[in-house]
């Protein structure tokens, strides 16, 4: 029982073709509005955190605390006129923002969310190898920051993009290599080692439990991968203004805004799927989207926290950082999880 | 020779993890912001900033104009019956020029001139100068 059976169950009236695309289209709709909503409330919640931990109450006249302050900022980033700088290279201008709305709206789309009572399971689009469709769709945000630093011929947002290349590059080889530990001990367990949700179903011990390096090189590289504060190379604020979004204003801005927080939740809910045992929980049946949600929501305090008590590391100490401990340090937690598999069977 | 001792080197992740510490601790103490128009700060009780006069009890001597350090205070004439005030001048104040210093209040010979607890002067236009007849005024009946 899903999301999409319960549509089609819904929509039967309409004969099967039909039903079939009313399912889809309302899935596709009830994801996109979730996904929003949640990025919303996401960039609600880090305000209100950063007001408090600041000794400040943050947003809290628009709506009852402040609830409809993010509609509002909405409303005012779309009147705002979005400018265009004179030497721009057109259309990866143009497309940059989208491409990362898209990439982000897409990762929310393949990561399996768990059931939630009347509805079933809530994941939108399961596959075999949704592991790999997952970072392949999470590799495409990056592009979209690469494409708007150089397309703004800027040289701020140049030097931005570059930072955010560099950081890609050298992070996201130990974060691959730390799920390939993942998938390593799921194998010896289930039949299907690269489709999330078999891998969550196997995690009886959180993997996070086996592979303490694992999960802490994997949240490293998550946490530079959404590009903030200790690593927030890409923007830089105090040196190049705001690096790649630097040309951008209006929705356009508002689009690689929402995008940074995105990766934050999108972030929050891989590490919880892949080291902290995802849905699983008591009453999993009936309440795995509400695990899930959890266990993410204490990953986003915890990056939240991090965000506001770090400073920014320069770029040379970082691409060490990425290349002399976090790449060695992943390889030793897949050597470690290679032996426990094969000495322990788990 | 004076041995200068190397400092211990940290341990590299414990710094952080403090940070994260104190940042956390900060969540459960009470926000500082006074929420203006709703709730009023209490303000300490000697605390003085808008300038009262009494037209009665001036006797228009000018103390105030020629003690006033940054001339906010300029001597105007108004045409009013008072016996004690034959020259019929007193003095108006520029409150944004005024920097609350209480040389006039202390040299007044009647009393005339006092500062008082208000400090709510807000104006809407570009003027801060209260005429005598204003600063003899509540602040909310002068409207500008």
């Amino acid at each position: 029982m899903s999301l999409y059976s319960t549509l089609l169950g819904f929509f039967s009236f309409l004969g099967y073709p039909l039903s079939n695309a009313a399912a889809y289209l309302f899935e596709s709709i009830f994801l996109l509005l979730a996904a929003s909503l949640s990025l919303v409330f996401m960039i609600y919640l880090f305000r209100k955190y950063m007001a408090r931990v600041q000794l400040r109450i943050g947003p809290n006249r628009v709506g009852k605390f402040g609830l409809l302050q993010l509609i509002a900022d909405v409303f005012k980033l779309v009147q705002k006129e979005s400018l265009f700088p004179k030497n721009r290279d057109d259309l990866p201008y143009r497309i940059a923002p989208v491409m990362v709305i898209i990439g982000l709206m897409l990762a929310f789309a393949v990561i399996p969310y768990g059931s939630f009572f009347y509805f079933g399971s809530l994941t939108v689009s399961d596959t075999g190898v949704s592991v790999i469709l997952l970072f392949a769709i999470l590799s495409i945000m990056p592009i979209g920051e690469v494409l708007a630093g150089i397309s703004s011929r800027n040289k701020y947002a140049l030097l931005g993009a570059l930072r955010a290349v560099a950081k890609d590059i050298s992070f996201e080889i130990p974060m691959m290599i730390s799920v390939l530990a993942i998938i390593m001990m799921a194998s010896a367990r289930t039949s299907a080692p690269l489709s999330i949700d078999s891998i969550v179903v196997t995690e009886v011990l959180p993997y996070g439990i086996l592979q303490p390096i694992g999960i802490s090189v994997f949240l490293v590289a998550m946490i530079a991968r959404a590009s903030y504060s200790p690593f927030d190379m890409g923007e830089s604020d105090s040196e190049l203004i705001t690096g790649f979004s630097t040309e951008y204003s209006g929705m356009r801005f508002g689009m690689f805004y929402a995008g940074l927080f995105g990766s934050i939740l999108l972030g929050s809910f891989v590490v919880s799927l892949f080291y902290l045992g995802g849905f699983n929980g008591p009453f999993s049946g009936d309440l795995g989207a509400v695990w899930l949600g959890i266990k993410a929501l204490i990953l986003v305090i915890i990056s939240f926290t991090v965000w506001l008590s770090m400073p920014r590391i320069r770029i040379d100490k970082f691409v060490n950082f990425g290349w002399k401990y976090l790449l060695p340090l992943a390889m030793i937690n897949l050597v470690i999880s290679g032996a426990l598999t094969l000495m322990t069977g788990w | 020779m004076i041995e200068v001792k190397e400092p211990r080197r940290p341990i590299p992740i414990i710094g952080s993890l403090k940070g994260m510490l104190i940042v956390g601790k900060h969540l459960f103490r009470k926000p500082v912001t006074v929420q203006y128009p709703e709730v009023r700060q209490e303000l300490p009780k000697r605390f003085r900033f808008r300038i009262f006069l009494n037209l009665d009890e001036c006797v228009g001597c000018t103390l105030c104009e020629q003690v006033c350090p940054n001339g906010s205070i300029h001597m105007q004439s108004v045409e009013r019956e008072n016996p004690r005030n034959k020259r019929k001048i007193y003095p108006d104040v520029n409150f944004g020029t005024c920097t609350v210093c209480r040389n006039c209040e202390e040299i007044c010979p009647t009393d005339a001139i006092y500062l008082t607890h208000v400090f709510e002067t807000s104006r809407t236009r570009n003027s801060f100068t209260y005429s005598p007849e204003e600063l003899a005024m509540n602040e909310d009946e002068v409207k500008k």
